[in-house]
This record gives structure tokens, sequence and C-alpha cells, in this order.
């Protein structure tokens, strides 16, 4: 760690992982629900554990990709941080809010929770992962723009780099596609597009600009490549993720009640999406091949790698499985789009947040790298935890092939219900594979707490 | 820069082929539908881009021998051609929606308005970038030692010139 | 050098022409076809080795590009063939 200001992503970090286990937690809850469908009733409904699930994921990410905002402009800007002071500031903000945000999930009905929180001066409630109360949009909103304010005002003095602008790109842009959140109109095709605008648009758009710039800050770190051929990589992957995404969101018109001709355009442009993400995977492994030194920290090497080839599982392989127009038709809002979004969340955004707390923990905590043992339990929990996606999503899949032949091929459909019951042995899997990715999860915060002798530091 | 090039001429190739594998379900509706283009300005277009890259050619002659007045000179002659392309593909538009027809009047037309307005779109960012060559050429930031910049925006010229050659004929004369 | 530049325009403008008129004649549909596409591939051609310049570029790009050309006219060329019969 070069700079004092950087230490804020600490809590940051702590927080993200705190929240993942809580997603984790609910997401078991909910596959169970799945096969026992009286489970935890009347107290968790499925529909809460689901948004309970959701909202954690996607708030940990946010505190991931922030501390490893504040973590890397600094680095990157040779500065300190402008305001370290409004950074933890924010942190407390954004963790009060967070966490009262969910208890109210869990303690108060949705519908009364939206009476007390002026959804009827703006409704902006009841989309899927933009469920949030208006007052936590709104926080949400304040403790971005604190935070771009706090940001741009260090790249603006520091140093310019390609990482430290692509970071900041991206930071704006999920900042500002998160305000179509707020619109909310009552024609449905216009609701469709304004929730896909953020959901799309941040995952396979703007996200992807921050996930290339911790990749490219992490391989720099690692492998000790020369930063212009790091830097003309990242320029390459968001050019063609930009091309690709922009238009791509397409892909998610086909049915809504969009014009036809997003059959086409969504098709071919969103068939090129998995280019990025392949790059991505390339980028990874040419620059550990290339290496320069050996960094001590390997388990940070690892989980970057990890992200490379599960994110191009995830989102380029998944995503291109259903993202033509005539597979999309059958396709569409089955267990085949939980399967793909479990594993491209996972592989591109879960892990590429862990792969920077994995290389910056040891760091804010005086040393280079964390002790032999230590970095073995993170390697099993690495492995726990994508074995057990790799596992879920095949069941996933599975139970969506059989799903998709049973409601909507066979010559006799079966009713909806009657054909989850079909498939209630994937289900079963499924959740046996999630108590594994569970123990993963333990043993990756276990990993924290296990002494023994260090790498001193030397960056 | 060639490897946006060749990312390009993918996503145009993937169109030309959908377009010509979509038209052998309808050949009727197509030929039909096509007898409405006004196959002329589709072809002073076609001039217009060849003509201008190959004034972009005599551009990167110019520069190779330190001459960045007259570089600047044939820049500007490819982009009169580019500017007249876009007035050109414009009134032809203005046309087609004056009479009605939109994206979803049926396939062929979505082919039509989709592919002109995405190719369009390409020639407008092909002519800024070749103003900025033009304004740097013209502030002699090029030399025949370093003149780099604008063999990339000839490039990426050139394949915007590309693209038309396969689909005026594609689209304007095959039937 | 410049000659054969200036040359080339020619070619690419006289191809034009051709298309164009052959699409003007009354012939058959099936007639045009092949004569068309030949003149495209040509002006393809002179694009991308003579104004490219990637005659005598580094191997792997320009073969990438023609092969594009190719590969693309060639299944224009059996999709409207196809059409046909
Ligand atoms: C890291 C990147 C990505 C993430 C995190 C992600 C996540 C998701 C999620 C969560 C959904 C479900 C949304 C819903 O609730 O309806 C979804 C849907 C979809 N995704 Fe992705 N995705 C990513 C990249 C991609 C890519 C690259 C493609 C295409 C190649 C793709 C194609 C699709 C399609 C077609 C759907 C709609 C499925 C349906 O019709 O039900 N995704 N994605
Ligand atoms: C890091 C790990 C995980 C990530 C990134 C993740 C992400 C997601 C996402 C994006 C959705 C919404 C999917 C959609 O709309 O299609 C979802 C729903 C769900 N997740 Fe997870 N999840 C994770 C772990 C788990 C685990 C371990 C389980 C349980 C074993 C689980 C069970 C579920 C269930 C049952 C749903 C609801 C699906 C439905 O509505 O039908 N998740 N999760
Ligand atoms: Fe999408």
């Amino acid at each position: 760690m070069k700079y004092k200001s950087q230490a804020v992503a600490k809590p940051y970090f702590i927080a993200a992982i705190g929240l993942f286990l809580g997603q984790i937690v609910f997401g078991l809850i909910m596959g169970l629900q799945y096969v026992v469908g009286d489970f935890l009733f009347p107290a968790i409904p499925f529909n809460v554990a689901r948004m309970v699930h959701t909202n954690l994921l996607i708030v940990w990410l946010l505190f991931g990709f922030m501390g490893a905002a504040y973590y890397l402009i600094p680095e990157e800007s040779e500065r300190e941080l402008h305001s370290p002071k409004l950074a933890l500031a924010m942190f407390w903000i954004f963790l009060v809010a967070g966490a009262a945000t969910i208890l109210s999930y869990l303690l108060v009905p949705y519908a009364s929770l939206a009476k007390w929180t002026g959804n009827d001066l703006l409704a902006t409630m009841g989309r899927e992962f933009l469920e949030q109360p208006l007052p936590t949009k709104i926080g949400i909103v304040v403790v971005a723009l604190a935070m771009l304010y706090n940001l741009s005002m260090t790249v603006l003095r520091g140093r310019k780099t390609a990482i430290n602008l692509v970071m900041l790109v991206g930071l704006w842009g999920l900042a500002i596609f998160f305000l179509f959140s707020f619109y909310n109109p009552g024609n449905l095709v216009k609701d469709k597009y304004y929730w896909w605008w953020v959901v799309h648009l941040w995952v396979e758009g703007v996200w992807e600009l921050i996930m290339g710039a911790m990749l490219a800050f992490v391989l720099i770190k690692v492998t000790g490549v020369d930063r212009e051929v790091i830097e003309k990589w990242l320029y390459v992957i968001i050019a063609m993720a930009l091309i690709s995404g922009l238009i791509g969101t397409g892909h998610h018109y086909y049915w809504i009640g969009a014009p036809e001709y997003w059959q086409w355009w969504g098709s071919v442009f969103s068939a090129l999406e998995p280019i990025p993400f392949f790059m991505m995977t390339v980028f990874a492994f040419n620059m550990v091949n290339r290496r320069r030194r050996e960094h001590p920290n390997k388990a940070a090497v690892l989980w970057a790698l990890g992200t490379g080839v599960m994110a191009f599982l995830g989102a380029g392989v998944w995503g291109f499985l259903h993202t033509l127009a005539p597979v999309n038709f059958y396709t569409h809002g089955s267990q085949i789009t939980a399967a793909h979004g479990h594993m491209a969340f996972y592989g591109a955004y879960v892990m590429v947040v862990l792969t920077m707390i994995s290389y910056t923990m040891p760091l804010m905590r005086g040393r280079a790298a964390n002790g032999r043992v230590a970095q073995m339990v993170e390697m099993w929990s690495f492995w726990l935890m994508t074995v057990a996606m790799v596992f879920i999503t095949l069941f996933l899949t599975a139970a969506g092939i059989l799903q998709i032949w049973l409601q909507r091929v066979a010559a006799e459909p079966m009713s909806f219900m009657a054909a989850q019951e079909q498939v209630s042995l994937f289900y079963w899997m499924r959740e046996v594979s999630g108590l594994i990715f569970l123990i993963g999860v333990l043993l990756y915060i276990g990993s924290f707490f296990i002494k023994g002798k260090s790498e001193a530091a030397t960056t | 820069m060639w490897f946006f090039i060749l990312a390009e001429l993918l996503v145009f190739g993937v169109f030309f082929l959908a377009y010509a594998f979509a038209r052998t379900r309808n050949v009727e509706l197509f030929n039909a539908s096509q007898l409405e283009l006004d196959q002329l300005s589709g072809a002073i277009n076609t001039v217009l881009l060849i003509s201008s890259s190959y004034f972009v050619v005599r551009a990167v002659d110019q520069i190779r021998h330190g001459r960045s007045r007259s570089c600047t000179y044939w820049l500007l002659a490819a982009m009169t051609c580019g500017g007249a392309f876009l007035v050109l593909k414009l009134a032809e538009f203005g046309a087609k929606i004056e009479a009605g027809i939109t994206m979803s009047t049926n396939t062929f037309f979505m082919f039509y308005l989709g592919l002109g307005f995405f190719h369009f779109m390409h020639v407008v960012l092909g002519m800024v970038i070749l103003g900025a060559v033009t304004l740097k050429a013209w502030k002699g930031g090029y030399s025949a030692a370093s003149y780099s910049g604008v063999e990339t925006g000839a490039a990426y010229w050139h394949m915007v010139d590309l693209v038309w050659i396969i689909l005026f004929p594609l689209i304007y004369v095959l039937h | 050098m410049m000659k054969a530049a200036t040359f080339q325009w020619l070619v690419l403008l006289a191809m034009t022409a051709v298309a164009v008129g052959l699409s003007q004649a009354t012939l058959s549909d099936n007639a045009i076809l092949a004569p068309v596409l030949l003149t495209t591939l040509i002006k393809g051609r002179i694009v991308i080795d003579r104004f490219m310049a990637l005659q005598g570029a580094i191997a792997p790009w320009r073969w990438i590009v023609l092969g594009w050309l190719v590969l693309v006219l060639g299944l224009i060329g059996y999709a409207f063939h196809m059409a046909q019969t």
C-alpha cells in the first residue's frame, strides 16, 4: 500500500464479505423453498427471500466496486485520496441504509414499506433488482455522487492512466444509468425498456469497464508486465464491450412489445458480446504467462485467472446459449435464464471483486501476501465455490431444458407447476451444491483469521 | 485500429448474410420492395465513396513525401465527397419516410433502413476521424517521418467504403 | 505509384457502371448474379490490397480481410442462387 488513504477500502471490503454471506444464506433458504414449499412459512416468504438475495448481491458488489475504486484510484493517480473522511462517512451511510433496507424487507410487508417511504410520491418500487424504497434509491445516488466527486478530484489532480480513467468512466456510467430506475412508466413496454437500461447496460456495459480496470490493475501488480501492453488490451476490450453491449440490449426486446426488427438487431449484436469476455480470458492468461516476477500472492493470481475463465463461461457461453431470438423464444424466463444469471454474476463480478480483495487485503494489513496456510485455505475456498457454482449452473440448465420441453415444446404441454414438480430432483441437487458453496464462503472468511508466517510487505 | 476494423467487418458481414438468407424465404416481397429504391442515388453514392477513398489514397501519398499542405487538400476533397454522400443519403431516407415506410413496414425495408442507417453512422464517424486528421495535417502535425495517424484514419475510411461496395449491389442491384 | 492508384480508381468506377448497367438491362435474374458478384469481388480486392495497402502487409491481416470478402460474397451468391431454384 503506497498511500495511507487507500486504507478506506478495508471497511468496504469487510462489509462486502459480510453481506455476501447473507446473500448465500438467503439463496439456500430459497433453494429449499423450491422443494419444500412451506419452509419458514410464514416468516420468510419466497418473494421476500428472493428480494433479499438479489439486493444483497447488488449491494455487496457495489461495496466491492467502491472499495476497489478507493484503493485503485489513489495508487494509479499517485496521490492521496481527495478526502478519506468523506469516503468513510459514505461507507457508514451506505452500510446503515443498506442494512435498514434489508431489515425492512424482512420485517415489514412490502406494500406497507412502499406506503411509508413515499412510493406514492414517485413510484419506483417493485421491479426486480430495483426494489429499494425511494429513500434508499436516493441514498445510493448521494453515496455514488460523493464517491465520484472524491475520486474525480483525485484523478484530476493526479496522474491519469488508462486504468483509472476506465474505472472512473465505468463508475460514472453506473451512477448515470441508475437514474433510469427513478422512472417507472405505467406502460408495460416502456417500463421494461427503462428496467433493462439499468440492468443490461450495467452488467453488459459499464460494469465491464469497471471489471476490466480492476483486472488490469491486479494483473499489472502481480505479473509486472509492461503497463503499455496491459493498457492496449484494456482499450480493445472495453471498445468491444461497448460496441456489442449497447445495441445488444435488443436481446431483451424480443417479446416485450418492441418492434419486430429487434429480433435481428438484438441477435446479431448480442452474439458479439462474448468477444470481450473471451478477450479478458486470453488477456489474463497471456499476462500471467509473460510475467516478469513471481508474486508471493498466489491466491490473487488464481482468482484473476478464474475470473477470466468463469466470466467467459457464464456470460459468454451461457449468455450466447439463449441470446438468439429463435432460441430465446423457447428459453425466455426459464431456469436457463437463472443458470446464466448465476454463473455470469459469479464468474464476472463476484470473482473480480474477490480478486481485488485477495490482492489488496494483505497489503492493507501490512504484508505483501498472506502466509502459506492462509493462502492454501483461500485457494481451497476458490475451488469449492467455483466448482459448486459450475454444478449449480449445470443442474439449473438441466432443469431448464426439461422444463422447456415439458412446458413449451411437448405435444401436450404441462402447466408451470406440474413441470416444476417433474424437475425437483435437479432442485435438490442445486441445493446440495449450494451447501458446498456455503462451505466455500465460510472457508474464505476463515482464511482471513489464519495467522502464520507472512511475506514481508514490499509494494 | 485493425482490431476495430475487423470487428466492424464481422458485424456487417453477419448482417449481409442475414439479408441474403432472409430473402430466400421471401423472394417476391424483396424483389417488389427493391423496385421502390432509388437506384440512381445509390449509384451516385457509390461513385462518391469510391472517389473519396481514392482521394484519401492520394492524401497518404502526399504526406509520405512530406507535403502537408497538399495532403490537407486531398483530405478535404475526400470529406467533401463524404459530405455529399451523407446529404444524398438523408434525402433518400427522407423520401422513404415521406412515403410512410419505416423499419416495421416489412423485412426488406427493415434491412434497407437499418443497414443503411448503421452504415450512415459509420460514414459520420469516418468523417469525424478524417476531420481530426485533416485538422492536424493542416497544422503541420504530420511529416514524412511520422504519419501513422493519417494511415489509421485512411484505413477506417476504406473500411467504410469497402462495406458500401458490398452493400450497394446486395440491396440495390441484385434481384 | 499514383498512376496505378488513378487507374484503380477508374476500374472501380467502371465496375460500378457495369453492375448498374446489368441491373437495368432486362436480363434474367440468374444472368446478372455472377457478373455483379464478380465485379464486387474485384472492387473489394482493389480496396483491400491497394487502397488499404494490405498487399505485402504482415500476413494474417490481409488473409483475414480477403477471406472475409470471399466468404461473404460466396455465401451471398449461394443464398441468391438457392432462392432462384
Ligand atoms: C457478466 C455479464 C452478465 C451478467 C451478470 C448477466 C446476468 C443476467 C441476468 C441476471 C439475467 C436475468 C434477468 C432477469 O431477471 O430477467 C440475464 C438475462 C439474459 N442475459 Fe445475461 N448477463 C451477462 C452477460 C450476458 C451476455 C454476454 C449475453 C449474451 C451473449 C447475455 C444474454 C442474456 C439474455 C439473452 C438474457 C435474457 C434471458 C431471458 O430471455 O429470459 N447475458 N443476464
Ligand atoms: C455468488 C453466488 C450467487 C449469485 C451471484 C447469485 C445470483 C442470483 C441472481 C442474479 C438471481 C436472479 C436470477 C434471475 O432473475 O434469473 C438469483 C436468484 C436465485 N438464487 Fe442465487 N446467486 C448465488 C448463489 C446462490 C445459491 C448458493 C443458491 C442456493 C442454493 C441460490 C439460489 C437462488 C434461487 C433459488 C433464486 C431464485 C430463482 C427464481 O426466482 O426462480 N443462489 N441468484
Ligand atoms: Fe442483456
